[in-house]
């Protein structure tokens, strides 16, 4: 009898192990949170832009086509890094993509921008951030897909690679 | 003795989360006038976890997100909501990764009913401790 | 050069490991054994020293010392260093396992041949294990190409004396159990004419590996506190977990084997508790090492190294278990006692001990399974573990004062009552005053304080009797846990926190405190640059205390900075201040803290450890005479 009720434990204990071996083969970031937002409708939000100067109101914006939305800010290294991907997703896409700056000095964005090249149709500002925390960024730079539906269908945290980028051109090309 | 023990167990059960904790990031000009909204932010803040650190809550760590966070609750409370909104409002945005006290819904009830499983399997093996046939 | 010698003697410990595992199943061949034991000792010493050379020497040809050292590291991080990270570490476990096979080959004579050399070759099977695992997925005399001129330096708050010796010390603790492993390996497959005392050759090793367990952790919640800044001490983070576990399961261990000393009694479960306690000491290094996940303390490694350790984990698992589920009937003999008697105490400990170590279980790995069934992730943190895990161990720690008071068998209510009244009235008189001193009262303080003095007036009134049939040492053990649980229920019920902006010459009370800030002044170190603030401490007759020195400090090298906390500490209080951002102008943030009873967590540490050195001192002379 004893025997047998070590039974259960083992197998719950080889059961465990199994899982963690999926864990380790499979290609994954243990430090990467999901987004919550997946599936969802774009957050609303309403602010003013750089360089347009004129109001951008989430609703109005969303629901025309396939959009890339990145939260950038000047102060962040790893989105200078990247930017030239972003740039390549403007022109080798013709991509629409929206430049959420984080907390940072208007100014500051525009010599950048300068700097390195625009690729943004629009930047709305967040300058205190709470736009970052109602789509549940934690650490820019953050790029998102948003479908002509307006739902969130994927997020990178973190600069775009080479392999970000093909991942999410293939992702644009099924939306389309 | 089992009286005893119940009854203590009864008690620690309720008492679990009642002491003062301190903080290292919290700063001068983020804290509350009034002192009971003060307390129940720090609550708060000591269950929400910093999604830049390593296993800190945001009444911890220093970073810039979990300040930003630790105003956004104080918001909430002076503008009068309660605490199980506040949770569901960060939830909703950074997922249940955020909440240090995990949730109870479908896919946490095992993590919180197999401890009580577990009591009750003790239980078990003191009350039957003598049965020959019984391992402990 | 001397790298290419020391990857020798690392393959030369594979191979002692291998001859040691041969030769012990051929019982006649003594000289080869000994010859394979002291092999691998020497061998895994020389590998060792020279690491620690080749980073002294600052020989940046080896990656390891390249990836983890810099010239201007002082000497004593340079060498502390070797085993701060992966690869050393590797070198610092393989070398205590084969000290412990050394002291397994010391207990060989005549009567126990059969046990001893079983017990060697489940330890030349670890051994093997570790050292191949060692040699061909984190070797440490790795050399690259081109050689680099420094190093790329360490994280600069690990420079720390606690943290040097913390990994040695649980080390002690999780390889001592392999030891312990191996004796219930051996034990499982004795013959039953074979009447070998095993559990008396066990002792000393559980109480070395429980003993140095306790103090290895103690050291890393000491260093937390005084260093991390936030006065905080532990975290339920999964690899202090991973600590955690196996020392819960040692604690039941050591409980139960007095039951098989001295009734000869439960030994199955004994040998049950032997395989997990050690179980749980490899997943621990498979949690820490693998990279399935995150955390403050755990090695940035690739999955390749976790799949290799998770093979190994189900190897010993398997192969230890079904041993046991078909040998374990040998030893089902099961006395009957009351509930209310010594054995009672004991099985409720033991019992207390699982139902925790299963819930820490849980919760350390409950977000793994989440995320590979659901593609979604969650936070086990520590108002989980505060919920489940206080409320079931406050009855073991109400038992934990009677228990050596309570007779094997039964013990008769009225008579013991009598017993203990005097105790009972020296813990509620004790409770009294603390409280005309801290006068702030809530639930979880009163039920704190009332277990740690009851666990003390007990446990020091029989080691004031001098009571020749309870083991020293246990006492001065319990003594220590009262004492523990005592600093942490007053260090977190009254608490004290003043987070202010303040300026040059401003004054802060806090308690009977008053604290001036003095100055900011700029500081140098050895590899780091900070400021300093200097804050004079005045209690309410005006006398003045002491002067506390926070720092922020600069490490140039690695590009670090930390915060380090300036402590004042004394048997009733600590009085700790950080140093927050700030300018002359606009005043500086300080955050300081009132901590009450604090040091008595780490005298009580310290108290559980001695307690642990008496004892494995006393049960070392009686192997002698076996």
């Amino acid at each position: 009898m004893r025997n047998k009720v070590l039974i259960i434990p083992g197998i719950v204990f080889f059961l465990i192990l199994l899982t963690f071996f999926y864990l380790l083969i499979i290609d994954r970031d243990p430090s990467e949170i999901p987004s919550n937002l997946l599936n969802k409708n774009v957050p609303e939000f309403k602010t003013t832009t750089l360089l347009k100067n004129k109001n951008f109101i989430s609703s109005v914006e969303f629901g025309n086509e396939v959009v890339l939305v990145n939260f950038f800010a000047t102060w962040c290294k790893p989105c200078r890094d990247e930017h030239v991907y972003i740039k390549r997703f403007s022109n080798e896409n013709k991509l629409r993509i929206i430049g959420i700056n984080y907390k940072d000095n208007p100014e500051k964005t525009i010599k950048w921008l300068k700097k390195l090249g625009n690729p943004y149709s629009d930047i709305p500002l967040d300058k205190n951030g709470r736009i970052a925390i109602d789509w549940g960024v934690y650490g820019i730079p953050e790029t998102f897909v948003v479908g002509a539906d307006k739902v969130i269908k994927y997020r990178h945290v973190g600069p775009i690679t080479k392999k970000i980028y093909k991942k999410i051109n293939l992702l644009i090309e099924s939306l389309e | 003795m089992k009286l005893k023990k119940n009854f203590i167990l009864i008690i620690s059960i309720l008492l679990f989360n009642f002491f003062t904790g301190i903080s290292l990031a919290v700063e001068p000009n983020e804290v509350l006038e009034d002192s009971n909204q003060e307390a129940r932010a720090r609550n708060i803040s000591k269950k929400i976890r910093c999604m830049v650190c390593q296993n800190q809550s945001i009444d911890e760590s220093s970073s810039p997100l979990a300040k930003d966070l630790r105003l956004l609750i104080r918001n909430e409370i002076k503008e009068g909501k309660k605490d199980k909104e506040i949770y569901k409002f960060l939830s909703d945005r950074y997922g249940d990764f955020i909440l240090l006290n995990p949730p109870i819904k479908l896919g946490t009830i095992v993590l919180w009913f197999l401890p009580i499983v577990f009591l009750f399997f003790g239980f078990f093996i003191i009350f039957n401790h003598n049965k020959k046939s019984n391992k402990i | 050069m001397l790298a290419s010698l020391g990857n020798l003697s690392l393959w030369l410990s594979l191979i002692f490991s291998i001859s040691q595992f041969i030769v012990s199943r051929k019982t006649n061949k003594l000289s080869f054994l000994n010859i394979s034991v002291l092999g691998l000792l020497f061998s895994s010493l020389l590998s060792f020293f020279l690491l620690i050379y080749l980073h002294i020497i600052s020989d940046f040809t080896v990656s390891n010392v390249f990836e983890n050292s810099h010239t201007t590291k002082p000497l004593i991080y340079k060498i502390s260093g070797v085993w701060g990270n992966h690869e050393g570490s590797m070198l610092l476990w393989i070398l205590v396992l084969v000290i412990f096979n050394y002291f397994i080959f010391k207990l060989l004579n005549k009567k126990n041949s059969t046990f001893i050399f079983k017990a060697l070759e489940t330890q030349a099977i670890i051994t093997f294990g570790f050292i191949l695992f060692t040699v061909f997925t984190s070797n440490p005399f790795e050399r690259i190409v081109p050689p680099q001129p420094n190093g790329l330096g360490f994280n600069p708050i690990l420079q720390d004396p606690a943290l040097a010796i913390h990994p040695p010390l649980l080390y002690i603790g999780y390889v001592g159990f392999s030891a312990v492993f191996s004796m219930s390996v051996a034990a499982l497959t004795l013959n039953s004419n074979e009447k070998i005392l095993w559990y008396n050759y066990m002792k000393p090793f559980v109480l070395a590996a429980w003993t140095f367990l306790t103090i290895g952790i103690a050291l890393g919640a000491f260093w937390a506190y005084y260093e991390l800044g936030w006065g905080g001490w532990w975290f339920w983070d999964p690899v202090e977990n991973a600590s955690f576990m196996p020392w819960l399961i040692g604690t039941a261990l050591l409980h139960s084997l007095i039951i098989v000393e001295k009734r000869k009694s439960l030994k199955n479960w004994v040998l049950l508790l032997s395989i997990l306690a050690f179980l749980l000491s490899v997943v621990g290094t498979f949690l820490v090492r693998s990279g399935i996940l995150t955390s403050v303390h755990a090695f940035a490694l690739d999955p390749s190294r976790g799949i290799y350790i998770l093979i190994f984990t189900a190897f010993l698992g398997g192969y230890s278990l079904m041993l046991f589920a078909k040998n374990s009937k040998k030893y089902a003999e099961d006395k009957y006692f009351k509930f209310f008697s010594k054995e009672g105490s004991i099985l409720l400990n033991n019992v207390i001990m699982l139902v925790v170590c299963s819930t820490v279980l849980l919760g350390t790995i409950y977000p793994l399974l989440v995320e590979a069934f659901t593609n979604n992730k969650i936070s086990v943190g520590e108002p989980y573990y505060n919920s489940t895990v206080i409320p079931i161990v406050v009855p073991g720690i109400l038992v934990m004062g009677i228990g050596p008071l309570l007779s094997w068998g039964s013990e008769k209510k009225l008579d013991f009552l009598k017993k203990i009244y005097p105790n009972i009235l020296i813990t509620g008189m004790l409770t009294l005053i603390i409280f005309t001193i801290y006068k702030s009262y809530s639930v979880i303080a009163i039920v704190g304080i009332i277990l740690a003095f009851w666990i003390i007036s007990n446990n020091l009134s029989l080691l004031i009797k001098k009571n020749k049939t309870v083991s020293t040492g246990m006492l001065i053990s319990h003594l220590g846990i009262g004492l523990l649980i005592l600093g942490m229920t007053g260090s977190s019920v009254w608490q004290e926190e003043k987070i202010i902006n303040m300026y040059i010459n401003n004054e802060v009370k806090i308690e009977k405190y008053n604290i001036v800030f003095e100055k900011v002044r700029e500081v140098k170190g050895e590899n780091y640059i900070g400021l300093q603030g200097n804050f004079l401490v005045f209690d309410h007759k005006k006398v003045f205390i002491t002067k506390l020195k926070p720092e922020n400090r600069y490490y140039p090298i690695t590009n670090n900075f930390t915060t380090e906390a300036s402590i004042h500490s004394n048997l009733a209080r600590d009085l700790y201040i950080v140093l927050g951002e700030g300018n002359k102008k606009d005043g500086w943030t300080i955050r300081i803290y009132y901590n009450p009873l604090v040091a008595w967590i780490w005298i009580g540490s310290f108290i559980i450890f001695l307690g642990g050195i008496i004892s494995m001192n006393i049960n070392s002379k009686k192997l002698k005479n076996i």
